[in-house]
């Protein structure tokens, strides 16, 4: 979403030091901009490359792993389009090995990139002794004091743990240790329907485990629409052996076989209140990493929640310090933390920069995948804001019936005075790649004309939001909706 | 039968004067002929017909206004000729491209063609004025010195000097790169010739008129030096050009950027939970709706301390262009100057000094006569561009004459001045030259020539300047003219002149003889065109007849209004006004 600067590096940035404490999406991309308008940075994480927990323990293996689960469901759906595979057989440890090879890949790519930029890439971790200098304890042993002008705070989150939850045992897994797939449990307990549980849980479910989602609120993925939620909820009742909504945990014990699971809430009969796990996946969401060693030392602030506070230019009310990513808010999200990353360091070469965007998307990479952008129908009804909602469905998608995958719907939300595309959301196969054309109509101010105006690749998925955006207008080639009034 | 109608004569021109026509009813004309001669704001241009016939009847006259897609001639279409044809089945078709102008004749256009006739056009004065000043007034010169780079710059920096003692330059070539607070700019050089000696060197800080370097031997050509022949070329990019307005809006509020600006506060971060994509709960988002600009025109908008929620979109949904966010920092800027008062002129009034430091000092509010005469007289000055022509009367002869008259004069009660004589020759000479005795009417486009003659006498009062005005001066006799002119300077000095007794002048003369001087260049009294100037007459040695004769000569001094009145026709009248004191008897025969 950024634009390149054009400005070339000023006296200013010339012979600035610059500390990015964290490495991950945000801490790098930070870190690398920085250097590319030249000034001296140094970046510090306890990893042996720049990844953060994105690379080694997020986004980057929990996909290898679903491109994996999705090969298998299909091998089994192609029974339907006659062929017919055998069983698959599992090797864990190659499967763990290729993940491991492809986050040494991508570490490894940035490592190199990293060298490339003559980044100081330091394996340690920090701690402030003021405003300027931080104690880096090296991970190889031995200890500095480095001085800098300006710190960027990147230091992510952490998976969050419900004390009473909290059970020392070997089957109790967090998404960290859920991605290191030491084995494939006859039974798991997802405590959580977010979209860290229900993106493990389908790898699990596809790699033979019996899943049961517990989430407390009334649906699964929170915050999401729910008709966006409604065909995954289909395809994963069809997966798990159980989704229990709005049902706590009340305890979790260990017994000699296994973990046993009493559960609390409306949906909860005589018959379920009671059950054992080979292991327990705690997904409720995740925790800001902002207990920073010294911190007090310094201005910044950290709110009720754990997040450190900053303004649009990302700066902390410590004015020589900068925090982006996860550790100052939601979304939780790469992406999110990569644009906040280099906004932060282009307010520190001196531009006249905020984080303003109009849209960040969210992506959640079960199968169907679901992604959306911008407004959602839930929050313009909170906002009792005007809407108007235009939804193609993939059955009448030429491309998803060709890959046998009409579960999905594409829309827009307009705005009906105005015919702007305010939001868009998309379930179904590969929404999170279609997403990107979402963001950018949102981010350009685009009219659902403009998108229905857009001659789109036949036949692709891609079509389907330019057919939503002729729904709008009751003139959708495959969808005979003509415009009501 | 066929129309023949004003083709598009050019970007922005949508009307002309139609000064010859070349045709008449019953005459034959063929495609590409000239029919008329139609002067627009640019030039004098030749119209060629676009069709061919036996023309029936022309509808337009000599001396017309002729907008573009009016009907000038129709004709008949007769003897259809090869080029009739095709011409007929051109009209079926879209008007061809407009190669030497005869486009718009198809019916799709006519419709098309009655809107722009509506617009007005654009006004020619800023073209029209410094072409003039060029071929008037332009001295010889054999240096080239730093020219006006543009409103309120009066300094640059030299960061790039691009010729050496030696270097052979032309006109209109770059020299050097100067650096204003608004931009870097080319200045071209306004002389050719060989470059003798570079007087400034890179580095420097160059004033406008500073000499930049001189020429070998002096054999320069010389364009008008007051104005660069080519505007200079600013190299400024889309974002630096609002930056820089922005700058200066805020300079004119009287504030810094950071005053302007305040930076961003922290503000807490939200408090909710699960995946929200909804911006509002992003730390650091404020909970507005996103604004409809794309991400790098909310750039530019930041950069250039506009806030984009503040701006109009003009594109579709609303949506904000580039151009709206660089409008809406315009239209600040302007605003930030229109709200420093321009009471006396369209220029703020220049910070002064404390002059208590240097010494003591007195206040006086500026009132009456005062206030009225600066405030008149600058805006006269901000709206007329002056020029002053210099000229002198031998009056000899008619200082005999009018120590004649004297007496008669005085026994009607008046006093024969030259002042009083003066009337009787203006008002003579402006009825020979009629475009001195009228105004300019900008927003009509129009020339108002007055039929009357009314002349103002500027008269030095207790109160100050004050100018009483003498009707119908070309029916009076001079002893008239006298008696009149002493009764209004009396009333004047007595304070008993009316508003009504100083209005409704078409010219005006002021006479500063009595105090002395050989020359001044009055202001023109708005909304006259033009003023004469008397200053003390004096014997002075003229060379008459194959020698030295002392001769009373009068120095006069015209300024006149270069928007109406041309160098060469203001140098003609001041000539028959000197000669008209010369020779009285011309005021009996032709005044």
């Amino acid at each position: 979403m950024n634009e390149p600067l054009n400005q070339p590096p000023n006296e200013r940035t010339n012979n600035l030091r610059l500390a990015v404490v964290g490495a991950g999406p945000g801490g790098y991309a930070a870190a690398f901009l920085a250097a590319d308008l030249g000034i001296q940075v140094t970046l510090i994480d306890p990893e042996a490359n720049p990844g953060g927990v994105c690379l080694y323990r997020g986004c980057i293996p929990s996909k290898a792993l679903l491109h994996v689960a999705k090969l298998i469901e299909e091998s089994q759906q192609a029974k339907n389009w006659g062929i017919e595979f055998p069983v698959p057989k599992i090797d864990l440890s190659r499967l763990r090995g290729w993940k491991e090879n492809v986050v040494k890949k991508l570490t490894g790519g940035l490592g190199q990139l990293s060298k490339q930029r003559k980044v100081e890439y330091i394996q340690g971790r920090a701690a402030f002794e003021n405003s300027n200098s931080l104690r880096i304890t090296k991970v190889d042993a031995g200890e500095t004091t480095l001085t800098f002008d300006r710190i960027i705070l990147a230091t992510g989150s952490r998976p969050a743990i419900i004390p009473a939850l909290k059970l020392d045992s070997p089957r109790m897994m967090d998404s960290t240790e859920a991605l290191n797939l030491e084995d494939i449990p006859g039974s798991l307990l997802v405590v959580g329907g977010g979209y860290i549980g229900l993106e493990l849980g389908s790898v699990y479910a596809a790699l033979g485990t019996r899943v049961t989602v517990v989430e407390m609120l009334p649906g699964l993925l929170p915050g999401a629409d729910r008709d966006l939620v409604l065909p995954l909820h289909k395809r994963l009742e069809k997966m798990f052996e159980g989704i229990l909504l709005n049902t706590t945990v009340a305890s979790l014990k260990e017994d000699g076989t296994g973990i046993r699971a009493k559960f609390e809430g409306q949906s909860v009969q005589e018959n379920n209140r009671e059950k054992t796990f080979d292991r327990v996946l705690v997904s409720v969401g995740r925790k800001p990493n902002s207990e920073i060693p010294g911190l007090e030392k310094t201005q910044v602030q950290v709110n009720s929640r754990h997040f450190i506070e900053v303004n649009k230019q990302l700066q902390t009310a410590d004015p020589a310090i900068y925090a982006i990513g996860d550790v100052v808010g939601e979304p939780m999200l790469a992406h999110k933390a990569s644009h906040e990353g280099r906004v932060a360091v282009e307010a520190i070469a001196g531009h006249k920069v905020a984080f303003e965007p109009n849209a960040i998307p969210a992506v959640v990479f079960t199968d169907p995948e679901v992604a959306w952008c911008g407004l959602t129908e839930t929050q313009a009804e909170k906002e009792k804001r005007e809407i108007r909602v235009a939804k193609f469905p993939w059955g009448a998608s030429g491309r998803a019936v060709t890959i046998d995958r009409p579960d999905g719907m594409t829309k827009l939300i307009v705005d009906p005075q105005t015919e702007r595309v305010l939001g868009v959301g998309i379930v179904g196969a590969g929404a999170g790649e279609l997403i990107a054309e979402g963001v950018l109509a949102i981010e350009m101010a685009a009219l659902a004309s403009d998108v229905a105006m857009t001659i789109h690749p036949h036949p692709t998925l891609s079509e389907t939001v330019m057919e939503s955006a002729e729904v709008f207008f009751g003139t959708s080639t495959h969808v005979f909706r003509p415009k009501r009034g | 039968m066929i129309e023949f109608k004003l083709p598009a004569l050019g970007e922005n021109i949508d009307q002309g004067d139609l000064v010859r026509l070349m045709v008449a009813p019953g005459a034959t004309v063929s495609e590409g002929q000239a029919i008329m001669e139609l002067e627009t704001d640019k030039a004098v241009v030749e119209v060629p017909s676009s069709v061919s016939g036996t023309i029936k009847e022309v509808l337009v006259k000599e001396g017309d206004k002729i907008k573009v897609g009016q009907v000038i001639f129709t004709a008949d279409n007769n003897g259809a000729s090869a080029v009739d044809a095709k011409e007929a089945a051109r009209q079926q078709e879209p008007a061809p491209p407009p190669r030497p102008e005869p486009a718009q004749r198809s019916s799709g256009t006519t419709a098309a063609a009655a809107k722009p006739q509506q617009v007005p056009a654009p006004q020619p004065e800023s073209q029209a004025t410094p072409r003039r000043n060029r071929s008037t007034d332009a001295p010889a010169s054999t240096e080239f010195r730093l020219q006006e780079l543009g409103e309120n710059i009066s300094e640059g920096d030299l960061v790039r000097l691009m010729i050496a003692p030696g270097a052979k330059v032309s006109e209109g070539q770059p020299v050097m790169e100067l650096e204003t607070d608004k931009a870097v700019v080319e200045v071209p050089s306004s002389v050719s010739g060989i470059v003798n000696e570079v007087k400034v060197k890179e580095g420097e800080k160059i004033k406008v008129g500073q000499v930049i370097f001189t020429l070998q031997g002096g054999a320069a050509s010389v364009a008008e030096p007051a104005r660069p022949q080519r505007q200079p070329v600013e190299h400024v990019s889309g974002q630096h050009g609002a930056r820089l307005a922005f700058q200066a809006a805020i300079r004119a509020e009287g504030k810094t950027e950071e005053q302007a600006l305040p930076p961003d506060q922290p503000r807490s971060a939200p408090a909710s939970f699960s995946m929200p994509a909804q911006l509002g709960k992003v730390a650091g988002t404020e909970h507005r709706s996103p604004v409809p600009a794309a991400p790098h025109t909310r750039r530019l908008a930041r950069e250039i301390g506009v806030d984009i929620y503040e701006v109009k979109g003009t594109g579709p949904g609303g949506r904000i262009s580039e151009d709206d966010v660089k409008a809406h920092a315009k239209a600040a800027l302007s605003a930030a100057t229109m709200q420093v008062p321009a009471r006396a002129g369209h220029f703020a009034a220049p910070k002064l000094p404390d002059f208590a430091k240097w010494g003591k000092i007195e206040r006086v509010s500026m009132r009456g006569v005062r206030r009225k005469t600066a405030e008149h007289l600058a805006e006269s000055w901000n709206t007329i561009p002056h020029v002053t022509q210099h000229d002198r009367a031998d009056i000899t002869e008619l200082e005999q004459l009018r120590a004649r008259f004297a007496p008669k004069a005085e026994q009607a009660g008046g006093k024969m001045t030259v002042t009083a004589i003066a009337l009787k020759v203006c008002a003579a000479a402006l009825k020979v030259f009629p475009q001195f005795n009228a105004t300019i009417d900008m927003e009509k486009e129009e020339i108002i020539y007055k039929q009357y003659i009314s002349i103002g006498v500027a008269a030095d009062t207790d109160r100050g300047l004050l100018v009483p005005v003498i009707r119908d001066v070309d029916k009076k006799n001079i002893v008239e003219l006298a008696v009149e002119l002493s009764q209004l300077s009396q009333k004047a000095r007595d304070k008993k002149i009316t508003l009504a007794d100083m209005e409704g002048g078409t010219f005006t003369i002021t006479n500063l003889g009595g105090i002395g001087g050989t020359a001044f260049s009055p202001i023109v009294n708005h909304p006259e065109v033009a003023i004469l100037g008397l200053s003390r007459s004096r014997m002075e040695p003229e060379w008459i007849g194959g020698k030295f004769e002392p001769r009373l000569i009068l120095p006069l001094s015209l300024s006149y209004d270069h928007r109406l009145i041309d160098g060469a026709d203001a140098a003609r009248f001041l000539r028959w006004i000197a000669e008209a004191f010369e020779q009285p008897f011309l005021l009996s025969v032709q005044g």
